[in-house]
């Protein structure tokens, strides 16, 4: 067969097939009818065959151009992985997340430890010693902090300001959640940049937090009562990308049997569960700062929220980290 | 187009630097498919990326910009309407920053608006679509890509990444096994002015039946470009040689010369070789057209 006979009489299914795949990129193919289906089946193969062809007659860089194209295009058609409805991912997610964190225990604690623990240390430290708070945080911000919740948007728990507390309450959202993720993805660099990231906020948030409780009474309960609300979730959050983003850098620095390219692209997949948990969760912190946060609401019930969210995620991670979960029973004990 | 001179060029260095002599200093990456033909892929170089990801940031701020004017629009009256405002505009700027590339590249398989412009998609190493698991990583990877951060927009360590791996990917597609692959490349047209007021060989010029292959007629071409400093007489030498074989193969007589018309210094000076070439070149070259060039779509 020459080159001439053979495009003319190949042309048409070439164009059929391009049109399927076009449809298929659009709609994802749910357009198509079983007939269309089994069409592009069959072209693809026969179009494999036409490449293979072209190839080894040298038939023109362009045909073989053209026909590579529409080998890559079928082949990104054909070959997908199942589609994964959002209902049962969540469902998925919501059994493997408890089994996850057990996993990853380690790192959890760890990343606590990176985070709340100079959280703690400082939180104390500024409040005795709010001269050191100024000396880390900056002086100018800390009174413009103390400022902010000593003024009359936090004192009068009417309406009045309500825009300007949901304002607040959206900066102060967006610069956890923009934490976390960052946390997660400067692990990358063998674990430097969360470790960093984990350290300098505990020690910002906890002077800062510290040096308001000295402040005294109108500060430091406008501020509890700001934070109270979502800080368990919030917290939490950093904690989950945390440990995320050290399971990356693990694998990185410590890549074992693997190499280090296939340690990280196994450990991107298994953290990144732990960041898409942390997500609910910040989205979760989100909307209870959208709709708790402008209420009028005295100081005692904004505590009592808070206590209630902490105590409910600590028994849920306790429940989950901890070995009497059920999930141990289906462990196979046949294999020993 | 700044990525076709870029590309080559990283490439060459990602060469260099994974070592292997016989690696092809191109951005092209070869897969089999299970029918067990090989085809390729050609990956994206950082210019065109770069401009899709530039395209991606105007059209997230124009869909801010429209989301807050609407809401000033229907709440224009209420004093507090506009803190409210403020928040809710940071925060759909906040969320596309962290969401919209992993959105649209789930819904669109591995595409953004930007990159659809481009025609680049995302796709896995083995030339699958796209996950959404792996979009939404490689997406938060981006923090990482665009350190340091005092040179945000740079995409310094993505660019270093980049410079490392076969494969032009930076540490989000590294680490989620992802690369942008380039769908829309400029279909190179032969170079028509080369054969004007040339003629076909005829069939009755040559005696035996031979089909210049595509490969001789790229050489030709090479031969005739204009970006190399080539002297006629030099050409024409080099012609020589070329033409001689094909002369053989094709059985191409030479006409036979025409005493009373004999090539004078002012008529024709004698290339007559680097004539031949360009009547092959005529004569073998007819433009594939692809279904998609007589009018077809270009979606994808």
């Amino acid at each position: 067969m020459n080159r001439e006979r053979f495009i003319r009489c190949r042309r048409d299914d070439w164009r059929q097939f391009e049109l399927l795949t076009a449809r298929m990129q659009v709609r994802g193919g749910s357009d198509l009818r079983s007939r269309d289906v089994a069409d592009l089946a069959r072209l693809y193969r026969s179009i494999c065959y036409d490449l293979s062809l072209v190839q080894s007659r040298e038939w023109g860089s362009r045909l073989e151009q053209y026909l590579n194209d529409l080998v890559a295009h079928g082949h990104n058609c054909l070959y997908r992985s199942p589609g994964v409805s959002l209902r049962s991912a969540a469902s998925t997610f919501a059994r493997e997340f408890p089994l996850l964190l057990r996993q990853q225990r380690v790192f959890l604690a760890l990343a606590a430890g990176l985070f709340g623990l100079p959280l703690l240390v400082c939180m104390i430290v500024g409040f005795y010693r709010p001269d050191l708070a100024e000396l880390v945080v900056g002086h100018q911000q800390l009174a413009e902090t103390g400022r902010e919740f000593t003024g009359a948007v936090f004192s009068r728990t009417d309406d009045t300001f309500a825009g300007q507390r949901t304002q607040m309450a959206g900066f102060y959202v967006r610069n956890n959640v923009g934490l976390a993720f960052r946390a997660y993805a400067l692990g990358v660099f063998f674990g430097v940049g969360t470790v960093f990231t984990l350290l300098s906020n505990g020690i910002l948030i906890g002077m800062t937090a510290g040096y308001i409780f000295y402040l005294g009474s109108p500060a430091a309960t406008n501020f509890l009562g700001f934070v109270a609300p979502h800080s368990a979730f919030e917290l939490t959050a950093i904690v989950f990308s945390g440990a995320a983003g050290l399971m990356l850098g693990t694998s990185t620095l410590i890549p074992g049997h693997q190499g280090r390219i296939q340690a990280l692209q196994s450990s991107g997949r298994t953290s990144l569960a732990l960041v898409v948990g942390a997500a609910v969760l910040l989205t979760v912190a989100a909307a209870i700062e959208a709709f708790v946060s402008p209420l009028p609401m005295p100081v005692e019930i904004r505590c009592g929220i808070g206590l209630f969210f902490w105590g409910a995620l600590a028994v849920f991670l306790f429940r989950a980290v901890s070995d009497s979960g059920e999930t141990n029973m289906h462990a196979p004990d046949a294999d020993l | 187009m700044k990525s076709k001179d870029e590309a080559p060029l990283l490439s060459g260095c990602a060469c260099l630097m994974g070592g292997s002599a016989k690696r092809r200093v191109d951005t092209r990456i070869l897969v089999e498919t299970p029918e067990g033909v090989d085809f390729e892929f050609v990956i994206a170089g950082p210019g065109k990326r770069c401009v899709a990801c530039f395209a991606d940031l105007l059209i997230r701020i124009a869909i801010t910009g429209v989301c807050l004017f609407l809401w000033l629009m229907l709440f224009m009256f209420s004093a507090s309407a506009f803190d409210f405002g403020i928040a809710v505009w940071l925060t759909i700027w906040f969320v596309t920053g962290w969401f919209y590339n992993s959105f649209f590249e789930t819904v669109w398989n591995g595409q953004t608006p930007g990159k659809r412009l481009q025609n680049l998609r995302v796709v896995r190493a083995n030339g699958t679509p796209i996950s959404a698991a792996a979009a939404l990583g490689r997406n938060f990877l981006r923090v990482a890509d665009s350190q340091p951060a005092w040179f945000v927009g740079l995409y310094t360590a993505g660019l270093i990444s980049m410079l490392c791996t076969r494969r032009l990917q930076r540490l989000g597609d590294v680490a989620f096994d992802t690369m942008v692959i380039d769908e829309g490349r400029d279909r190179i047209r032969r170079p028509i002015f080369l054969t004007d007021g040339v003629e076909a060989l005829s069939s009755s010029e040559c005696t035996r039946r031979y089909h210049v292959p595509e490969r001789t007629l790229a050489i030709i071409e090479r031969l005739f470009e204009g970006d190399r400093i080539v002297s006629e007489g030099r050409r024409e030498q080099i012609a020589m040689l070329l033409s001689r074989a094909l002369q053989e193969r094709l059985g191409y007589q030479e006409p036979p010369v025409e005493y009373h018309r004999l090539p004078t210094l002012s008529t024709a000076p004698a290339l007559k070789h680097t004539l031949f070439l360009k009547r092959v070149l005529k004569t073998f070259s007819e433009d594939f057209h692809s279904p998609r060039e007589l009018g077809g779509s270009r979606s994808g």
